[in-house]
Parts: structure tokens; sequence; C-alpha cells
């Protein structure tokens, strides 16, 4: 049965105790912080100095920063470059748009090696990125001091997180077990060409283009001489980057379910 | 320490400078200069400014130590990077303050808007003149300082209400009314309790209050007296739990919204001014003054400027009790502020006037002491 919302009636309050009572809290707070107040003096004092937070919890018993509070901090990126497959899902996942694909060394001519360059003025933080990396290879550290005298040094190139990926700072190691996806790419054949273009776009190199029968002419045109292609994707291999269906110039790859 | 009088030593000051000052310059310039008349005009001025520097340097004192003291309520350290411990964070927030632009909103009313805070200032500093620090420490020991005292407490309402009005902005003119609506309800209770020390001293003159309280303070006697006061004081200062005019939390700075610079500092010194009086006028009605108790070892109260040592060590521990209020009590609403205003705050007064009169009459009361020569 709805009743309409009334104001609920306080019990009433001895006004003595109305005052008192509060002013008591705030006597016992400032008791407690006169010892030491719970705020640290950060460029003096930092939490991630495992000899200043030993010194804390030694002296007021309260331990802080430890565990799972500091230890999944999340701040500035290391980037292995070694590893990374230029899949592009770090740039597709992130919120902000603040991840650019940028040529790195190390790719061939015809395939360039792409790895993320990430602009801290818009980053807001999330996490995003890491979790999508299927390599592992993009990761948040504890790194969180960033402040710089002009704004184009808030963008970091790879190599720079590379740096930052070999000064081997305590990584974040929380990583979202991203679920098996039961999504794959399928093809639409009739439409295929068999250009290849998703073949030599796919950074996990798991399309093979496969020799398939020559479609029946149709009447009164001549049989072509042509190979005809089609590609097959090995889902096991693949990373769901979906590079392959953005490369695709007849729109025939797309999401599905495999049957 | 009654033979030093601070206006003695600003004389002797003023005739030994322009003494020194005739003595090289030839005879007519040096008649004009030794003129009794002059000398007394320098030990004036020089008296004045001993006094203005020494109310803004215990004002803005003030402002470190509820900030300290704020900060330990909140489990932090407050200003500390400024100077030892913070101690001229504020003299560099002045600075930052002084060295803004003050813009006057268009159509403001330039008379109103610029006199309002200089006025606002100028009348919490002239109280400074007639509080007595210490038996040395006044501008003249007239008959009726607390009068004088209160009544100058009391022009506030006015200039915020001028200062208000004259920003042309409807929100601040709403606040200044608010403002003066607190001020002028609290005023009363403020004066009736005012009257409970007055009947137990016998006299309206500051200097003599505290010396009748030289063999017990008035605080316990009349402890609901000083209850009145302390809340009627929280209110005229619009401090939490009583600073709806300027709800820091929701309002953009109340009725002074419009000002900046300079002129806001004027307004954020001229209520730590009127803070300052509230405490030094707490001490001075009910925590006996500069005066120590008997039991108190003469060590500690002979040396040189213990009057003023002391005085000051009481003045900054109410004002701690105010900072404490300010850190634990919720601001109220209007109308219970009102209400405890006109209900609450006045029969409590009255109620402490009648105690007073019987003290008066009784002359003793158990539990509380036998009161010696009360009336004259
Ligand atoms: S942390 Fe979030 S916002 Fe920052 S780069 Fe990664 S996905 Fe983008
Ligand atoms: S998601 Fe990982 S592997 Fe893919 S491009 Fe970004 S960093 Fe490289």
């Amino acid at each position: 049965m709805a009743s309409p919302i009334t104001a609920k009636e306080k019990p009433s309050e001895n006004p003595i105790l109305f005052v008192a009572r509060p002013m008591a809290t705030a006597a016992r707070q400032f008791a407690k912080s006169l010892i030491r107040p719970a705020t640290i003096v950060y460029p003096y004092e930092r939490l991630e100095d495992p000899t200043f937070r030993d010194r804390v919890a030694v002296a007021s018993g309260r331990p802080i920063g430890v565990g799972h509070v500091w230890d999944n901090y999340r701040g500035v990126h290391a980037l292995n470059i070694a590893t990374c497959i230029s899949c592009n899902l770090c740039a597709f996942s992130c919120p902000d748009l603040c991840i650019e694909m940028v040529t790195v060394p190390g790719g061939d001519p015809k395939h360039p090696k792409k790895c993320p360059e990430i602009d801290y003025g818009k980053c807001s933080y999330c996490g995003f990125c890491s979790d999508a990396c299927p390599e592992g290879c993009l990761t948040m550290t504890t790194r969180y001091e960033l402040s710089v005298a002009r704004r184009a040094e808030m963008v970091y190139s790879p190599e720079k997180l590379y740096d930052v990926f070999r000064t081997k700072l305590p990584m974040n190691p929380i990583r979202v077990e991203r679920p098996a996806n039961e999504d794959a790419i399928l093809l639409d054949p009739p439409l295929c060409i068999g250009c290849n273009a998703c073949s030599r776009d796919c950074p996990t190199q798991c399309i093979t283009m496969l020799d398939i029968p020559k479609p029946a002419a149709k009447p009164g045109e001549k049989q072509t001489k042509r190979i005809w292609k089609e590609p097959v994707i090995n889902d096991s291999d693949c990373v769901r980057c979906g590079t392959c269906i953005s490369v695709c110039p007849k729109e025939c790859l797309f999401w599905g379910t495999r049957k | 320490m009654a033979s030093a009088t601070l206006y003695s030593v600003s004389d002797g000051l003023a005739s030994a400078l322009l003494h020194a000052l005739g003595s090289v310059l030839p005879g007519p310039a040096r008649a004009a200069v030794t003129n009794p008349n002059v000398i007394v005009g320098l030990a004036v001025l020089i008296f004045a400014v001993i006094l203005l520097a020494a109310s803004m340097l215990n004002t803005i004192l003030l402002i470190w130590w509820e900030r300290k003291l704020l900060g330990r309520f909140m489990d932090r350290r407050g200003a500390m990077h400024v100077g030892f411990a913070g101690l001229l964070q504020n003299f560099a927030d002045g600075l930052k303050l002084f060295r803004k632009n003050t813009f006057q909103p268009q159509e403001a009313d330039p008379l109103g808007f610029y006199t309002g805070p200089c006025a606002y200032m100028v009348t919490s500093l002239i109280i400074f003149g007639v509080l007595p620090i210490s038996s040395g420490w006044n501008a003249g020991t007239l008959p009726l300082t607390l009068l004088l005292a209160l009544a100058i407490f009391s022009f506030a309402p006015l200039f915020i209400f001028v200062s208000a009005w004259s920003s042309n902005n409807k929100y601040s003119l709403m606040g200044g009314m608010r403002s003066a609506a607190q001020m002028i309800a609290y005023e009363v209770p403020i004066l009736l309790a005012v009257v409970a020390v007055i009947l137990v001293a016998g006299s309206f003159n500051l200097t003599t209050i505290v010396y009748e309280q030289q063999n017990y303070w008035f605080w316990g006697p009349l402890v609901v007296a000083l209850i009145v006061f302390v809340a009627g004081m929280l209110a005229e200062m619009e401090r939490i739990p009583f600073d709806l005019p300027e709800a820091e939390a929701e309002l953009v700075e109340g009725w002074n919204t419009e000002y900046g610079g300079m002129l806001f500092a004027f307004f954020m010194l001229a209520d730590y001014l009127r803070a300052l009086v509230g405490s030094i006028l707490v001490v001075l009605l009910f925590l006996g003054g500069w005066t120590m108790p008997t039991w108190v070892p003469g060590a500690l109260t002979s040396f040189p400027l213990a009057g003023i040592f002391w005085f000051m060590v009481k003045t900054y521990t109410v004002f701690g009790l105010f900072v404490w209020v300010r850190a634990s009590l919720p601001r109220v609403r209007t109308d219970q502020l009102l209400r405890v205003g006109w209900n609450r705050m006045i029969p409590l007064s009255l109620l402490s006037i009648f105690l007073a009169a019987v003290l008066v009459t009784v002359k003793c009361l158990p539990l509380l002491g036998c009161v010696p020569g009360v009336g004259s």
C-alpha cells in the first residue's frame, strides 16, 4: 500500500545534548590530531615511500595506504613497445579519445608498427585502455607526478611510455579477466572481392586467404581467369580488435556469433 | 605598571624625538618644533600608530590561530609553509589581496560602495582605543568605556547594509538585510547581559569592572549572562553557527559578493577585528581582564608586561572556544536564529539581570563566595 511521503517526526532532541554532543566529538578529534593529523604533508612525506608508511603505522597505529589502497593506483601508463601488436584496441576503448596511434620504428614499410601516444591533458585515468589491451603491454603504474611547464609535454609518446615501463614502477596488478568473447568476425561471402586488405592489416596475422571456387560466369560473360580468395579467420588467435572490419573496402566483414 | 602607561610612553618618545630634532635646527624652527602642542600631537599620533599596529598584528595572529586550530579539528595542519608554522601566511594572503584589482560593479553607488568597507573597518578599529588591555594600556579612563565600546560595536549593521545596498546586486542587498536583522536581534540580549555585569560591578568603566574582579571572576556568579553574551557575540561576529549572512559553504560571500581585492580584505580584517573585540570583551567582563587569581604564584604574574601577557592568553583561549564552536556545530536556519534570539536569549538575559540583582542585594551567596565591595 503506497503511503504518501510525509516528513518523519524526529525524536525531539535535548537542546543541551544537541550542542554538547558535537562539541565533544570535535574535542575528541582535536585531541587525536594533536598527536598526528591524518593529512600527509605531501611534498615532504610520500605515500609511496615505504619508510614513511612504516613510521606512520608505528607512530599512530593507523597503517595508511597499504595493500589494496595504494597498489592498484591508476597513474601514468607503462607501455612495452616490444609486445604491442598495434591492435588499436586501447585507442578504441578510450572514452576521452586521448590515445593516438603513432608510428614507431620496427614495422615493415607496408605494415607500419603503431603504438599508443597518450595525451594526459585529456586522460581520466579510467584504466579502460589497459583493460582492453589483449597483450597486457599497456598497464598503469603508480606514478602520479605529472606537472609540466608546457602543454605539449603532457603528450607522452610511445617512447616515453616505454621509459616509464623500464623504470619498473609497481604496476597495477589488477586486470579484469575478460570473459571469453562469443563474438567473432563473420564474412558475407557474396560481397567479398578477395582484396587481401584484412589479412594484410591483421595485427595477429590470424587471417589466411584461402582459394575458393570461381563463381559461375553470368550468361553472356566470359569466365574470369582471376584466382578467387576468401579470408578465413582463426578465432583462437583473433584479439577482436576489429581492424579488418575497418579496412575492408566492401564492408563485408561484421560482428556476429559463429554457428 | 600604573606608572608607565601607553600614552606616557608615546609622550616620552614624542618629546625625545622632537627635542633631538630641535637641537639640530636653528632657533625659530627649534621653538616651533618643541612647542608642547606639537609634542602632544605627535604623541597622540604615535599612540594611535602603536594601537593600530598592535590591533592589526593581533588580528592577523588571530586568523592564524583560527586556521591552525580549525586544521587540527579537521585532522589536518592548517597553514604551515610561509614562515615558522605558517605564521606569515596571512601576511602573504594580505599582500595578494592588496595587489588585486578592485572592481566596481556597474551602476554601483561609489560613495556607499567605497565608504562602506572603510567605515566598517574604522569603526571596528576605534573600539580598540577604549578597550583596556592592561592597567596602562588604554586611551583614557572614561567613565563610560563599556557603553562607548558597545555603541561603536553596534554601528556595523549600518555599514554592512550601506555597502550591500550600494553594490547594486539584489543578492547582496538581501544578504545585507539578513545580516542587519541578525545583528540587531542579538544586540538586545548582549546589552541586557552586560547590564548584569554592570549591576554587579557597579560601574560602566571597563577598568573598574576589571578591578572589581580581583577577588573572583564574574563568570562564576554570572554564568547565565556569560552564556548569553558568548552566544550573542557569535551572532554579532557572524561566525558559525550563526553565519547565515555569509554561509561560506553555500553562498558566494553573502553581502560582500561584489567586493574584491583590498575592499574584501577590509571586510575580512574587520570581521576578525570584531572577533578580537568580542573575545576581549568576554575577558574583560567575565574573566578578570589582566588580573590573575591569588593562588597563581607571584613569579608568574609580576614579570614586566605580565598583565598584557595574561590578557592575551585569555583572549586567545576565548577565541579558541569560538573556533571550537565553529568546528562542531551546524549552521542554524534564519527562523531558528531569530527565534533563539528573541524567545530564548532575551528571557535568559533578563534572568541573568535578576540573578545579578539578587547577588547585589544579598551580597553573599553560598558556594560562590561572598561578594565584597559590591555596589559602590
Ligand atoms: S586511462 Fe582511460 S582515458 Fe586514459 S588513455 Fe586509458 S582509456 Fe583513455
Ligand atoms: S591495445 Fe595493447 S597491443 Fe593493442 S595497440 Fe594498444 S598497447 Fe598495443
